[in-house]
């Protein structure tokens, strides 16, 4: 794999009061990278200090009562805090109408958002939330977002870029060939000044801009995540080589027909983004769409996320896993799947883990969370305790209280 | 008995045109084996939990259910013991729009909304349907055995829906189930003011949509009356006046009003909800159920007294702005109401969701539970089985387990409120139609014949 040295800005807003020592007693602490065990987590000035039997004093102990506890969880396809309402317009911030590759979502976060709190609540604390899809096959940049709620927005900036290959109007050969000219320019770019690099004929004839042409620079010679959604099998082949050709960080997104070409999948290293649930040939290029498509992949050592179809609800990435295990997945790998692989796939640093000196970033579930049906009795971000009230739960007190409880 | 009423009426009003309806269901269960399911814990869709019961099917329909059954029966018995395993009725969808927007999802195969004008009532979801859906079979291996199809949700009056076996057959009349009324998609809100509104014509408005309505049944009461008028008319009487035009609009709008058809009411907000209701008693007609409804728990006990189901979802929300209101106890709240007078049902709506309506249940019992419910997992189930039947007007003969009704059940491999629960077995009229243990049995739609090694898994 291609050593990944992002050169994102990392803001971290350390405005979080460093106040509560927080000791969580007997958790059955899943760490998101390795084997289940019982034990304590001190939290500390927002970060785990100590993990394992520990006989420290803290100003707030929690029983964990051998209660599953994770890593807080992180999405790494989400719309959260940029789109509010997806069929109302003036919500939505994915879209730019002048730039491409180099169009950024990052300024158009909400941290009042309602789907903040709401999958926080169910045990996402951090999200990747990414532009919407265009035409081309190199759209533009997503950001990562720690799930505070905070004014001062934490997170890192423009830290992936979204593509696309597969079934469109036009011919996915030459989507292929854009792709590949896209890369090109980008390596063009590299110790150019963009102003002579817009000049050329491919970025004259799409309009770029300097902002395009910046973001095809991190791609091409940084090693900026590239996450491309395609599924057909000969499409995945070719971006196999694409990414060999020119070193790209190169993640792959759908993959639904990946088990034809599994070894050549594995063997290429690439990390996948999937949804668990998504056995439906919604088109001519994902005949091969199965339940099984997370066992068939993780069993090849393939590293997996996991995506879902579902809006606003991107914890049910929890669901998803759940059913990725139900049919032969390793419950370890997907826990994995939810936490430390994302981080690692991301180079999130100091995330996804519940590993010494990492952000606490921690989960307390009432049950298994993999069970749609289990929600987290805590949240940590930062080691501050998350309120778990959300919109949908003001309106649950206000209207359940006019009912007749047996 | 709502169904043979259907059949008696609807022959009688229409007898002076046609004898009988037109594609009526010419699905006829194969003799199905004598089955001896033993040792079973067993929701009954009544509200049952039953552990180590044993359970008998003979000729397609449930025999008897008890403790320690004994088996009297010559001849072929397939007997299987189910310790630690689960059995329920088949899961049952109210809101599905396979084979209408079959997979894969192309403009070819989109035939759910003929969003052309703001009423067709005379158009009828099932003239849409392409038997060779791959998603019947995923809902199958789901645990699916009925499913009802709706026209989409871009019209006020979208047409006819119709309910389905899950059996696969190369005619719509051979999956149609027997007798089950056909049901009238209405749709309220952002829905129809959009597509029409943004033509620049009506409806663009939520009061233009409730004038559409009230419209449209004006003039299917005086269709009606006409139609009565002239039918109970004496024979002599019947030779010197011409009987109404036939009307394909009004014969389904007269359907309603003559309570032979189920109104199925798309429709998310509170208050609309109680104009559509409103609207209801004004043309003397019931609404049976809301679907999607996510603001359904703020009028519970208004949804129990009109006995009008709310078939939900377990947390669908945000995709518009009429769906912002979400709670997950909505479906908890709508079949508390009143004491647990109400009538709730977990729908998809969805080719992935028909297939995990167990876990959609499981979510939304223990987010009810959360609340401060009591709600057994026994009465959840009723939620994807009983409650969801009885919507579709098919109560007397499926959706649980009960002696007499068909032998529509699901073997599980453990508790199905987990999201770790596979349907093993799935039977449809005592049937084995899909065995998990057997791949072979999984049916495979001439489409899927194009897929690699299509019996098995698809990517073994």
């Amino acid at each position: 794999m291609n050593k990944i040295h992002l050169i994102t800005v990392f803001i971290f807003s350390l405005s979080f009061t460093l106040n509560a020592d927080i000791l969580i007693k007997n958790g059955n602490i899943y760490s998101g990278d390795s084997a289940p065990f019982i034990g304590d987590i001190y939290i500390k000035d927002g970060k785990i200090h100590s993990i394992g039997s520990l006989n420290i004093k803290a100003s707030k102990e929690i029983d964990a009562q051998g209660k599953i506890v994770t890593p807080g969880f992180i999405a790494p396809m989400t719309l959260i805090g940029i789109v509010e309402i997806n069929s109302l317009d003036v919500t939505r911030d994915d879209e730019s109408d002048y730039l491409n590759m180099g169009f950024s979502i990052f300024r158009a976060y909400n941290p009042n958002s309602t789907l903040i709190p709401w999958n926080r609540a169910n045990g996402i604390t951090s999200a990747i939330s990414i532009p919407q899809q265009t035409s081309m096959p190199l759209a533009g940049m997503g950001s990562y977002f720690i799930l505070d709620g905070n004014m001062n927005i934490s997170g890192s900036k423009d830290m992936m870029m979204l593509g696309r290959i597969g079934a469109s109007s036009g011919s996915r050969s030459e989507d292929l060939d854009l792709l590949e000219n896209l890369i090109s320019l980008g390596k063009l770019a590299k110790n150019r000044p963009y102003e002579k690099v817009i000049e050329s004929p491919i970025a004259v004839f799409f309009e770029l801009l300097i902002q395009d042409i910046e973001a095809l620079d991190k791609v091409a010679n940084e090693g900026l995540p590239l996450v491309i959604k395609t599924n057909r099998a000969s499409d995945i082949k070719h971006l196999i080589d694409i990414k060999n050709k020119y070193k790209l960080n190169m993640i792959l997104a759908g993959v639904e027909d990946a088990p034809i070409v599994i070894d050549e999948l594995a063997a290429s290293e690439i990390p996948v983004i999937i949804n668990p649930m998504d056995n439906i040939p919604d088109s001519f290029d994902e005949l091969s769409s199965s339940l099984e498509l997370s066992a068939i992949l993780s069993n090849a050592g393939i590293t997996v996320l996991f995506d879902t179809s579902r809006s606003h609800n991107y914890h049910l990435i929890r669901q998803g896993a759940g059913n990725a295990v139900a049919y032969g997945m390793d419950y370890l790998d997907a826990i994995a799947g939810l936490s430390a692989n994302v981080a690692n796939v991301f180079d999130l640093k100091d995330r996804g883990s519940i590993t010494k000196g990492y952000y606490a970033d921690i989960a307390i579930w009432e049950s298994d969370p993999l069970e749609p049906a289990s929600i987290p009795s805590y949240v940590f971000i930062n080691g501050i305790e998350s309120d778990l009230t959300t919109r949908s739960s003001r309106l649950k007190d206000r209207y359940i209280k006019k009912l007749d409880k047996k | 008995m709502r169904y043979r009423n259907f059949i008696f009426t609807f022959a009688l009003s229409f007898s002076f045109i046609t004898i009988g309806a037109p594609f009526d269901s010419t699905y006829a269960p194969q003799n199905s084996p004598i089955i001896f399911l033993k040792n079973a814990n067993i929701y009954d869709g009544e509200g049952n939990e039953l552990l180590g019961y044993d359970l008998l099917v003979k000729n397609g329909q449930i025999q008897a259910i008890g403790k320690n059954l004994l088996l009297n029966e010559t001849g072929k018995v397939l007997s299987y013991d189910l310790t630690n395993q689960w059995v329920t009725p088949g899961i049952i969808d109210i809101h599905s729009h396979m084979g209408v927007y079959s997979a894969p999802g192309v403009k070819t195969s989109s035939d759910g909304n003929e969003s052309t004008s703001p009423v067709t009532a005379d158009v009828w979801a099932e003239h849409s349907v392409w038997t060779q859906d791959p998603q019947f079979s995923l809902a199958l291996q789901g645990g699916v055995t009925t499913f009802h199809v709706l026209p989409g949700s871009a019209n006020l009056i979208g047409g006819r829906g119709t309910t389905f076996k899950n059996i696969q057959s190369n005619t719509i009349q051979g999956m149609k189930f027997p007798k089950a009324p056909h049901s009238l998609k209405m749709a309220c809100g952002e829905n129809p003011k959009r597509v029409y509104g943004s033509r620049k014509r009506a409806p663009s408005t939520r009061m233009g949509n409730a004038a559409g309505y009230r419209k449209a049944w004006i003039d299917a009461a005086e269709y009606r009356d006409e139609l009565n008028s002239y039918v109970s008319k004496s024979a002599s009487a019947k030779e010197i006046v011409n009987p109404p035009t036939r009307d394909l609009e009004m014969d389904t709008l007269a359907g309603v009003l003559n309570g032979e058809i189920l109104v199925h009411n798309h429709c998310y907000r509170a208050e609309e909800m109680v104009v559509m209701i409103d609207i209801a008693n004004e043309f003397g007609y019931k609404i049976t159920a809301f679907h999607h409804a996510v603001e359904a728990y703020k009028i519970a006990d208004l949804l129990a007294d009109n006995n009008i189901c709310g078939a939900l979802w377990a947390d669908w929300w945000g995709f518009k702005h009429e769906a912002y209101d979400m709670v997950q106890e909505n479906i908890a709240i709508v079949d508390q109401a009143r004491g647990g007078k109400g009538c709730a049902i977990v729908h998809s709506d969805d080719a992935i969701g028909i297939q995990h309506l167990n876990q959609e249940a499981a979510k939304a019992l223990a987010a009810g539970n959360r609340a401060g419910f009591d709600i057994s997992k026994a009465r959840a189930m009723k939620w994807i089985t009983l409650n969801p039947a009885q919507a579709a007007g098919i109560e007397d003969v499926t959706g649980s387990l009960v002696k007499g009704k068909d032998a529509d059940i699901v073997i599980w491999n453990m508790d199905p409120f987990s999201v770790y629960a596979k349907a093993q077995k799935v039977f449809i009229d005592g049937n084995l139609m899909f065995d998990r243990d057997n791949l072979l049995t999984k049916p495979v739609s001439d489409f899927d014949l194009g897929i690699i090694q299509p019996n098995l898994s698809r990517t073994e």
